[in-house]
Order: structure tokens, then sequence, then C-alpha cells
């Protein structure tokens, strides 16, 4: 948009914004490198609070927690995601019912579906732990997966598929050898970005992993050390979650030049 | 190719979500109209009860709460996001997809984490306390953290990066030809903006109202971390009703309540966005 | 009367000389064309006058007074956009009343003229449309309505016709006539298109690379083009190289030409013949030239006739009037003379 904007006020707002957005993170992950751990006096550059972390084993067992859940989330709801992408965009009829149901897992807000699974798993009396969890964020990973993987099949030129029909493959040999590869790099995109909700996921995980210790998640511990107030420690964590995270969405982007969902 | 075999594609997805997410969301929907059991539980009998509690005046004061802060940060994180967005648009067009990626990328972080920066940076020993030592000042700070406003510049934070996005999609579609004319008509530039650039771009604004007011209504992480729990939102009284003081009819209740104002809310601002675009046809 | 004068017009982005020290005075009630290719810097210079862009040097006089400091909104000029820009959000009436909204004009005034030009553009049903409810021909009459309506001194018009196709076109370069003269206000239109602006434009002013190549009217601009672009840019043109010795023009085929103009001794260049000032036979004008028939096309009324000869690189385009090829039956591959007037001759330098 070439506007007729004032470009010094524009550029006040931006600093402005950023300034906002970013200085509040940027305190945290300085503040987990200083020595004395408080942010009164900058006393020296030091890791040792990642190392108290790492010695940390209510910590560590969350994290292993995490990358349990995330990972088998991921690669489920990846599989099913784009299966389900391919089908939508090569459907003729697009079916309204089916774009809510799609949507739906983005846009319902995380407490509403978080009660509504704890309800659904204690009716049926299935044991609240880590597969529970599990089974939970594949629902929103996989919507996820699913729109990456269609915003990229938007743009694919479905005349290869003809071709290759053409040239004698069925369907499961064309999605294989043709549409798969053209579309791996949104996929592993969609993979990422589930990972890292997964990853980051707090209130779902929170009402269906249960009240075992062996259960929680990152998230869940990270709530739990907030509560009892500021420490290096945390400051360590919260620095990693967040390294983990831009991490996983810079490939994400490099991956899918399409942009961020939602884009 | 034929439409049966996409259904086989996307079958296990949609038995998925509907295992996962359509029956869990119609059970809660049911469990509103059930009795609460004497030690908690749920006894299955009909009743109107849990509806009739969430409109009673005992829970005004949490609804007015709730909404009066959530209406708050959805405000000002509309406001913000829309100049921010503008900003972006106006911006020349190779910096703009790397503004709105930084703009865009804190929202992909943890959301405690993000809610935690602002407990260091508020807290009673925390950054701006000890700036405002080492600037020179003794006396008595006002309280910072646990206090409404910082629910607000929690809920503000987290979200903006929403707005923002919602904001600059439509902003970035503006034919910049539209706002010429309109200054070639004899419209200021502010006159400019509200008759012309503002409602053309009206969608993406209700769009990041609704949202932010939705999550904030029903958070419950951020009044509890910045808040201090002193006082409840809508989800506060969900958590409570789940976790605590297991009264799961009246929690799912509530969190119908919670859905029917999105879809209000959200059936309002379709409306809105119709009018606005003019795709609904009039009466000639 | 002098409405608008360009004194020196510059305007440079970067490196890049847009527009590059243009003058041109344009009358009262003129509809006047600024006729270019992409790039030539029109759309600048038009954008210059209704304010959207600043001179980075030189004046812009209307009425006698300097305007180049006012902004857009300030400026009793109006632009109807390439793209029409009409908004989206308002009915046809709205959108055409919104200008006048802006001059804080009573309701009611505001609601006569809006009828009024309605009326004009033969949209009076339409009023309650939005934009995306009309055809093009009909976007395109509400954006000049809405320009139109404020009455301005001067009404710009950026390749206005250049979105409807090849038959509307004809019928709006003859509906903007009318307009113009039924309101009496100033037209500059800018195109790309040489028969529009022939056929509409009281003056023809063609640029290139920024610069004014020249100025007329269209009569002046097709009979006595001043360059070879501008020959070769407005209608169709037969260029003959030439080159001047012992004090004649001599084509390749030898031939003599004679013409109005000279070139230096020794200096080559082209002459120049319109297709419809060459007439068959030897006896029609000082200069002739010999070739065979290469190819035949009737235009209902004319002939289209290709020569190829030694004296061009070209086909030599000859158009016959009807009557013209009565006279004498033509076939592919028959040798024939043709011969033309010295005063229809214009010779160019290379």
């Amino acid at each position: 948009m070439r506007t007729q904007a004032n470009p010094r006020l524009m550029l006040m707002i931006l600093s402005a914004v950023f300034a906002f957005l970013y200085i509040p993170i940027s305190v945290l992950v300085g503040l987990s490198f200083n020595e004395g751990g408080l942010p009164t006096a900058w006393t020296g550059f030091s890791t040792k609070w990642y190392g108290e972390l790492a010695r940390n084993s209510d910590v560590m067992g969350a994290a292993f927690n995490t990358l349990i859940v995330a990972l088998v989330s991921t690669v489920l709801a990846t599989i099913l995601g784009t299966l389900l992408a391919i089908g939508v965009e090569i459907r003729r009829r697009k079916g309204r019912f089916i774009e809510t149901i799609i949507f739906a897992p983005m846009i319902i807000p995380d407490i509403v579906l978080a009660i509504a699974l704890l309800s659904f798993f204690s009716l049926l009396d299935v044991t609240l732990g880590l597969h529970t969890v599990i089974l939970s964020h594949v629902v929103f990973n996989l919507a996820f997966v699913c729109s990456v993987v269609r915003a990229r099949l938007k743009t694919f030129d479905w005349s290869v598929v003809e071709a290759s029909a053409d040239l004698g493959a069925s369907t499961p040999v064309t999605l294989w050898r043709i549409v798969l590869p053209v579309m791996l790099p949104a996929i592993i995109a969609g993979a990422l970005l589930a990972f890292t909700l997964s990853v980051d996921e707090f209130i779902i995980a929170f009402f269906t992993a249960g009240a075992g210790r062996d259960s929680i998640t990152l998230p869940m511990q990270i709530f739990a050390m907030i509560r009892f107030g500021v420490t290096p420690e945390i400051n360590a964590l919260a620095t990693i979650v967040m390294a983990v995270s831009v991490i996983a969405l810079a490939l994400s982007q490099r991956l899918n030049r399409g942009g961020l969902p939602g884009q | 190719m034929t439409d049966r075999k996409p259904l086989y594609l996307m079958s296990p997805a949609l038995a998925w979500l509907t295992a996962f997410m359509v029956v869990p969301c119609l059970l809660i929907l049911a469990l509103a109209f059930f009795r609460r059991g004497i030690y908690g539980g749920i006894e299955y009998t009909f009743t109107l009860e849990n509806i009739a509690l969430v409109f009673d005046p005992l829970y005004a004061g949490v609804f007015l709460k709730s909404a009066g802060i959530a209406g708050l940060s959805a405000l000002i994180a509309v406001i913000v996001g829309y100049a921010s967005a503008y900003a972006i648009a106006a911006a020349p067009a190779r910096r703009q997809p790397v503004l709105l990626f930084f703009a865009v990328l804190p929202f992909w972080s943890n959301y405690l984490v993000r809610t935690y920066a602002w407990i260091v940076l508020l807290n009673r020993e925390g950054l701006i306390a000890s700036m405002a030592h080492w600037l020179g000042y003794d006396g008595e700070l006002p309280k910072l953290l646990y206090t409404e406003s910082a629910v607000v510049v929690g809920l503000v934070y987290n979200y903006l990066p929403f707005v923002i996005l919602a904001c600059y999609a439509p902003l970035s579609r503006l034919n910049p030809e539209i706002a010429e004319a309109s200054r070639d008509l004899g419209g200021s530039g502010w006159t400019t903006f509200r008759r012309v650039t503002l409602p053309m771009t009206f969608p993406g604004v209700a769009t990041g109202f609704v949202f932010v007011f939705v999550l904030s209504i029903g958070n419950f992480v951020t009044p509890a971390l910045l808040g201090g729990g002193q006082f409840q939102m809508i989800g506060n009284l969900v958590y409570a009703q789940f976790l605590t003081a297991n009264d799961w009819p009246f929690g799912a209740a509530l969190s119908m309540f919670l859905i029917a104002i999105m879809m209000g809310l959200l059936t309002l601002q379709t409306f809105a966005t119709e009018r606005a675009s003019g795709t609904r046809p009039e009466a000639t | 009367m002098t409405l608008l004068s360009l004194r020196n017009i510059q305007k440079h982005f970067g490196a890049v000389r847009a527009v590059d020290g243009i003058d041109l005075d344009i009358r009262e009630n003129e509809f006047f064309a600024l006729l270019g290719a992409s790039g030539s810097g029109k759309t600048t210079l038009l954008r210059m006058l209704a304010g959207f862009e600043a001179p980075t040097g030189g004046e812009i006089l209307l009425d006698g007074q300097e305007i180049s400091g006012v902004p857009p909104n300030k400026r009793p000029v109006n632009l109807m956009f390439q793209s029409y820009a009409l908004f989206p959000h308002m009915s046809v009436a709205q959108n055409i009343a919104y200008g006048l909204e802006m001059e804080r004009l009573p309701r009611a005034e505001i609601k006569t003229r809006v009828d009024e030009i309605l009326e004009v553009i033969q949209l009076g049903d339409l009023a309650k449309r939005k934009p995306d409810q009309l055809s093009g021909g009909q976007r395109q009459r509400v954006a000049l309505a809405r320009a139109l309506v404020k009455r301005p001194r001067l009404l710009l018009l950026d390749e206005p016709l250049g979105a409807l196709d090849k038959k509307l076109r004809g019928e709006m370069q003859l509906e903007l006539k009318r307009i113009q003269d039924e309101f009496g206000i100033t037209f500059i239109i800018v195109t790309h298109d040489q028969e529009e602006a022939l056929v509409m434009a009281d003056r023809i002013a063609i640029l290139r690379d920024g610069k004014l190549l020249q100025c007329g009217t269209p009569h002046e601009i097709y009979e006595h083009p001043e360059s070879r672009f501008a020959a070769d840019f407005i209608g169709v043109m037969n260029f003959l190289p030439v080159e001047q010795r012992d004090g004649k023009l001599l084509t390749a085929s030898g031939d003599v030409i004679t013409a109005a103009d000279a070139l230096d001794t020794g200096q080559r260049g082209v002459a120049a013949v319109r297709p419809e000032r060459l007439h068959l036979g030897d006896a029609q004008g000082e200069n002739r030239l010999t070739g065979k028939v290469s190819a035949l096309a009737y235009h209902g009324l004319d002939l289209q006739l290709h020569l190829m000869s030694p004296a061009a690189p070209d086909p030599v385009m000859v158009r016959l009037t009807a009557g013209e090829a009565e006279t004498r039956r033509l076939a592919i591959g028959e040798e024939v003379t043709v011969s033309w007037a010295a005063k229809d001759t214009r010779i160019f330098a290379v």
C-alpha cells in the first residue's frame, strides 16, 4: 500500500510496538545469563543457571514428557492433516460442514476444548496421562498442518496428477511419487509448526494429563514454578523454550515460503 | 478423480476430529443440562438450573468485571494493532514481510513465558522497580504486579500480534488509488481514513476485537499469574468448577455461555463485514 | 485563454528523470491528450497535476496561480483513476456524493447535483447499487461522474478507456466528447492509444522519455510530424531510406525523391509518406516507386496493398480507395508503379 502516511510517524509507531513486543522477552533472556540472577545488578555473564536446570530432575522429567507428547502428536497430526488437506483440495464439492470442522480447532477457546476432553475421557473412564494429552494435541495440530499444506496445494498444478494418471500410475502411486515429493517442504513446515504448538501448549495438557507427577509436561512445570515467583532458573528455562519455538518456526518459515499460517 | 477417493483421504482426520472434538463438545453441551450430584459427579436428570445459575446476579459481578477487562484489552489491542499494521503496510513493499514476521514471531512462543516476562518486569524486585531505584527514586512505588492493569497489559501483549496480522491483511490488499481518489475529491487525510480506509478494512478490526475479547474473557492463566488471583474471569470460574468446586454441569454451562458470546460476536462481525464490503445485494 | 501552464516541469526518482523539462500551455475548454508509450512520463505528469507527486523542479500554473504546493484535496482539479478507484463500500450515489460532501454543500444541493449527473451518465436506476454489482462500462461512467460532479476547472483522465472492450471503447470515445462539450470543462487525457488521441483530442502532446516531442492538433501531428518517432507513432507511415548526394535525395534503388526538406550532403535519412498519399500510376506526383504486389487486403471501403520494392527493406503500404481499386484489378506478384506528391513527403535524418 502506497500511502500519504507520514514516514516519521510510521517509524515512531513501529519502533514503539517492536520495543513493546521485544523488551520484555529480551530482559528475560538477558537475566538468564546474569551470574547473580537478579535484575538489580549485572554481576557477569554465566551459564550456571542452565547448569542448575540440567540438575533439576523435575524439569528434566517434564521436558522428556513434553518431547514424547510433541513428537508422537506431531507424527500423527502430520499424517492425518496432510491426507485431509489433499482430500479437501481434490474434492470437487466444497462442503461447508467439513470446512467448519477443520477450522473449529483453531478458534475454539482452549479452555472449552480442555474441559470438553476432560469430561469425555472421564465419562469413558479413560485413565488420564500422557496418552490422553497426545490424543488431545492431535486435534489442533492436525488442523494447523492441514491449513499449511492446503495453502501450498492451492498453487499446486494438478495437471501433473493427470499426466501421471495418463502415463499409467494408480492414485496411490501418483500420491506417493508425484504429490508427496512436491508437497514435502510444506508438510515438514506444517509438522514443525505442530511441534512448537505442542511443546508450548499448556491449558489442554493441564486438564487432560491427570494428577500424576509422571505425566507433567514442561509448560505445566513452568506454570507451577512461576507461581512461586521469579527465579533465575525459570529465566533460563523460559529462554530455552523460546529458543526451541523460534528455531522451529524459522525453519518452518524457510521451508514454506508462504509465510505463517493465517498470513 | 471421483468424489469418493477424497473421502478415503479425509476420513481418518475427520474421524479423529469427530471423536475428540465434536463429540466432547456435544457432551459438555449436554452436561450443561444435567444436575450436579450431591458429592460432585453428575446426576443424569434434565435441568435448566445450570443455565439459570449462569445468569444469577451472584455471578453478574464476575461477568461484568471479565467483560470490562476483556473489552478494555481488546480495545487497546485493536488500536495499537491497527496502527502497527497500518505502519507496516505503509513501509516499502520488500520490507513488509520481514516486519510482519517479527511482529508475529512472539505469538508463536510460549504463552506462559511471555506472561512470565511481565512478572520479571513488574514484580517488587523487578526490573522497573530496580530502574526506579537506580534513577534515585526511593519512595514507595505503586503496586505494579497483581493489579488489573497488569492483567490488561499481559492480555494486550499476548494477543497484539494476532490483531496486527488480522488488520494487516485487508490493509495490504487496499488499492492505493482508492485513498487517492478520496484525496482528489477533497477529503483531508483524516476524512479519507475515517470514511474510506477504515470502513474498507473494518473486517480485520472486528476479527481482531472478537478474538482478543473471547480469548481474554475465557482466560485463566493471565489473571492467575499477573492478577495474583485477586479477581476472576469467566475462565477462572470454569477452571474452578472442574478442578476445585467439582460442579461440572455448571462449568459446562459457563463454557457454553463463552461459546455463545463468541458465536454472537462473530455473527455480528459477519453482518458488519457484509455491510461494509457491499457484497450483500441491495434491493434495487 | 490559457488555463494551465507548465514551465520546465521536472520529476526525478533518484537518477531516473521521469519527466524532464516539459513546457505546455493548455487552454480553457480544451480536450487535450498526453500520448506516449509506458515509461514516457505521461502518468507521472498527470499525477503531478492532481497533486499526488511534487515536481522536482519547474512551475505548474493554474489560472496563473502556482499550485505545486497545494495538496490534492485542495485543488480544483479532479482525476479519474485508471482503476476507477470506486469506494467499494459505498453505493453509486454515495460515491458520487462524496466529493460534494467534502465541500460541505447543503444536503439538498448534493442530492440535486447527484441526480442531475446520474441523468447525464444514464445510471439513474442503478444509484443504489454497489460498485461490484456494475459492469465495466457502468463503473467507468460512475468514476467519470464522481469526478465531474465537482465541476473542476480541470479533469484529468488516466487511460479512461483502457479497461473496456473494443466496441465499448468506441462508444465511450464519443460519449466522453459529448460530455466534455456539455460541461465545458477542460479534459486532459493520458493514453498510449494514438487512435484514441486522434479521435477525441483537440490537441495532442507526444511524450517520449520524459520529454515533449511535439504538440499540436491531430491534423498537424498527422500531416506534419516533426520527428521520425512522431511520424511512426501516429498512424501508419512508410519509410524509405535515402541519402543526400549531388544535391539530390536518392533511394536505395537510385530513384530521386523530391521533397520540401533536404539533408546535408552525404547524410543518410528516411523519406516518409502516408499510405493514403500513394496513388497508382506514374503521374500522380513528383515521386514514384515500382514494386511487386506481395499482399492484398480489403478493409471494407478501401484496399490495402503491400509492395515489395528495392527502394525499401519493408513492404511499402498503399491504401487505395474502393474507386481507385475498381479502375484497375490487381493480382499478387504483379508489378505496379505508384507515385505521390513532393508536398506529402517528409524527410528525417537518421
